[in-house]
């Protein structure tokens, strides 16, 4: 599926910019009519500035709404009925023409609220009738009043008054009523026939909005031909009244708004660039929720082995049928339908914008897909080698410790009696011969004990790193020098093992080549990492080949996390720096 | 001579003890771990103690901790440590108390049978004695870190190194092919080069040169 809405050419930052001049515009508006009502009103300068203030509410609220919902409507209607109400309030003027302006637009607040019911949430009408009913609500007020000021003496000083024609004015109010109280009814079942139709969720969500709002919308009516009757309530109370819960109305809505409608491409970019800073997958859930402006849309993965979705837990999941409400848009990445996006009809009600959802999913969920699985088997990998090396580690300590334990001592022991043979036997060949398997077996001791000590030497084992290394140095025919950080303790056999021959094969390979006449050995330790530096003042131009010497003990350090780095610049010398990260 | 061995492998236990009998000495009781050592040593008051260095329970250097803890419970009781590999580092823990009655081995030494039972004997009288390996790489060691000991001659530093050893003046002549009188002759030098007093007690002498080997 690919969309058919083009996307606006404007980004979101032309949009914020116009809404922040509409914004100024209209305050300009509210900061001049309230002034000139106050000062053309001086016993109620209260009650006419409820005019401005609530036009500014409803304003306010609406490009709130317009600003974070572009492409749903709600915002803009809320922004045109508070300039409504800010125009309706200019009857109070004392200039002929804003008293006229204010006498055309005096009711039309009361269209733009049923309006609002009827677009809520997401700015388009969902229920058949809709239409019809807002086109009559703005009839009404708009010209069913006219009447009242053209033949009626609505005003002192009526600017439109054509003719005084009392019994044309009844007629036309009671005609008002009449098709107010239709309106209001109106108004109540469609809203109820598009809750009936929601799924529990969606009615959660609507159902406090739009109780209050067919409340204050049947308020009007109400109060006007009823309760004030009644109970004899004068003008500006019934007003004020009006105003108040009138006034409410906004905010409710705007709280609907954001929860409902959806979302416009600008956020569908954000959620791209949110999905390319966060890798956790549970929070995508709620991220498309936010953008799509569904609290109840479900993600669903297709795994290929398995024929089946499943959710982020990995628990089954059933893509829904058509008639349930809830609708489902896939998620195709080369052609492959890889996952599905579940969401609510009523609250997303433009299936394109889903899709580009879905398309940018797609893309950052194969990425992300892709860069888990490097991860994954890179840490694999990595736990392989490490297991390797340790592996290697534990033969080579057994390998020690039995050559150590049981054929040394078996060898040592055979040259004592070898000994006392060559002792026991008179002077002649045989004492010859003995004395002669006497020394072939000190040559194998002696072959032996550096076997074991290329295996694993003794004191590595006994007393660790420094100690070993020291040994080491000490065997050197060329000064050497050794520094060692104190705070170096026993750390994991492996690290040990490790650092010993590398630092070894270090030493021996800058004998063998560098025709150095020093060199140097430094342990030290920084943030639970181990630095091992070996460095000679030999000829350089040493070259690290795998496979060779110190090719595999460096292989045996990265196995195990750490890195190795040489520098070897011609005629200065050669200089190795390992780290091995050693937190146990 | 009543002898306690610490000794783990049953079969270097077995030819340790053969070679003590077969010298006449008596070998009165054996440990296979450190404590077990301590226990017996305590217990038979043996006039020497051999044991190997590395022991149950921890097979790192047990042994030595061992018989370094009964010299301070018993200064001068003398000891010998045996191991398969030459380690300058215990060989420094060992003198550093400063008193004679130690010895250092490595353990194919003891198929020197003659030479590993006159070793014990000197041990056992008060004097010190250290493996030539051992003493090699300590003589290697100072001669990379003191000057005076580079600056001596080679055979000078034979001579040092036999002295180390622990042999007396005429096993040196012998070793070396020269007389006696040379071996004095060289030793006067080296006292003097490395700032050691002259003294007539072989052990004094010895335990001095070796203290200053190792640092």
């Amino acid at each position: 599926m690919t969309p058919t809405r083009t996307l606006p050419s404007t980004g979101p930052r032309a949009l914020s910019a116009s809404l922040w001049y509409l914004a100024a515009a209209i305050v300009t508006v509210a900061l001049v009519e309230g002034p000139l009502l106050v000062a053309a009103n001086p016993e109620y300068p209260a009650v006419v500035a409820i005019f401005p203030i609530v036009g500014l509410l409803y304003s306010a609220m609406g490009l709130v709404a317009w600003w974070r919902r572009p492409s749903n409507r709600v915002g803009g209607v809320l922004v045109l009925g508070g300039l409504f109400w800010m125009l309706s309030g200019l009857s109070n003027a004392t200039q002929p023409v804003l008293i006229a302006v204010g006498q055309i637009t005096a009711t039309l607040p009361f269209a733009v609220l049923a309006h609002l019911l009827l677009v809520f949430p997401t700015g388009r009408t969902l229920v058949r009738g809709s239409r019809v009913v807002i086109a009559t609500a703005y009839a009404t007020t708009l010209f069913l009043q006219a009447p009242i000021y053209l033949f009626g003496p609505d005003h002192p000083g009526s600017p439109l008054l054509v003719a005084l024609r009392p019994d044309v004015v009844a007629m036309a109010q009671a005609f008002q009523r009449g098709c107010a109280a239709a309106i209001v009814i109106a108004t109540a079942v469609l809203v109820v026939r598009r809750y009936r139709a929601s799924t529990p969720a969606v009615r959660r969500a609507l159902a406090p909005v739009a109780a209050y709002g067919l409340f204050a919308l049947a308020l009007v009516p109400l109060s006007a031909n009823v309760i004030s009757p009644l109970t004899g309530m004068d003008p500006i109370t019934l007003f004020v009244v009006q105003a108040i819960v009138l006034g409410f109305v906004p905010v409710a809505l705007l709280l609907g708004v954001l929860r409902g409608g959806f979302a416009r491409t600008g956020e569908i970019v954000e959620l791209g660039a949110w999905f390319r800073s966060h890798r956790d997958r549970s929070e995508l859930t709620k991220a498309l929720g936010d953008s799509l402006g569904d609290p109840t849309v479900e993600l669903a993965f297709w795994i290929e082995e398995q024929s089946r979705h499943v959710d982020l837990d990995g628990g089954q999941v059933d893509l829904p049928d058509p008639s349930s409400g809830r609708a489902w848009s896939p998620i195709v990445l080369d052609g492959r339908q890889i996952g599905a996006i579940v969401y609510d009809e009523s609250l997303v009600a433009d299936p394109d914008l889903v899709d580009i959802a879905g398309q940018v999913l797609a893309i950052g969920l194969d990425r992300q897909r892709l860069t888990v699985e490097l991860i994954s088997s890179r840490d694999a990998l990595r736990e392989s080698r490490s297991r390797i090396v340790e592996a290697d580690e534990r033969v080579r300590r057994q390998l020690a410790r039995d050559l150590h334990d049981g054929l040394q001592g078996r060898l040592v022991v055979l040259a004592i009696e070898a000994q006392r043979l060559t002792n026991q036997l008179p002077a002649g060949t045989e004492r010859e011969q003995a004395a002669q398997l006497r020394s072939g077996l000190d040559v194998a001791i002696d072959e032996l004990r550096g076997v074991v000590y290329d295996v694993m030497p003794a004191l590595l084992i006994e007393r660790g790193l420094p100690a070993a290394t020291l040994e080491v140095v000490e065997r050197m025919p060329i000064p050497t020098e050794l520094v060692c950080d104190p705070r170096i303790r026993r750390l994991p056999a492996t690290i040990e093992s490790a650092a010993f021959f590398v630092i070894a094969e270090a030493l021996a390979n800058g004998l063998k080549h560098s025709r150095a006449d020093r060199m140097s050995v430094s342990l030290g330790v920084e943030d639970e990492v181990l630095l091992v530096e070996v460095a000679d003042d030999g000829v350089g131009g040493a070259v690290p080949r795998t496979g060779g010497g110190l090719g595999g003990v460096a292989d045996r350090v990265e196995a195990l996390g750490g890195r190795v780095r040489l520098t070897s610049p011609p005629g200065v010398g050669t200089r190795m720096v390992v780290r091995l990260p050693c937190a146990s | 001579m009543r002898v306690v061995i610490g000794e783990d492998e049953a079969l270097m236990r077995e030819g340790l003890s053969l070679v003590m009998t077969g010298g006449g000495i008596d070998v009165t009781a054996v440990a296979g771990s450190a404590p077990e050592l301590v226990r017996i040593v305590e217990d038979h008051r043996p006039d020497l103690v051999i044991s190997d260095i590395r022991m149950p329970p921890d097979h790192v250097d047990d042994g030595l901790k061992a018989v370094l803890a009964l010299r301070r419970s018993r200064p001068g009781l003398p000891v010998v440590v045996l191991s398969h590999h030459v380690q300058r580092q215990y060989a420094a823990e060992l003198l550093s108390e400063g008193t004679g009655g130690v010895g250092y081995l490595l353990k194919h030494r003891v198929a020197d049978i003659d030479g590993f039972l006159g070793d014990l004997r000197v041990v056992a009288s008060g004097g010190t004695v250290l493996d030539p390996e051992v003493v090699a790489a300590m003589v290697e060691r100072a001669r990379r870190t003191a000057s005076a000991v580079e600056a001596l001659t080679p055979r000078q530093r034979d001579v040092l190194s036999l002295i180390a050893e622990g042999r007396t003046n005429g096993a040196i002549a012998r070793r070396l092919a020269i007389t006696e009188k040379t071996v004095v002759q060289h030793t006067s030098v080296i006292y003097d080069r490395l700032g050691l007093a002259e003294t007539g007690d072989d052990h004094r002498r010895v335990l001095a040169v070796l203290r200053y080997l190792a640092g």
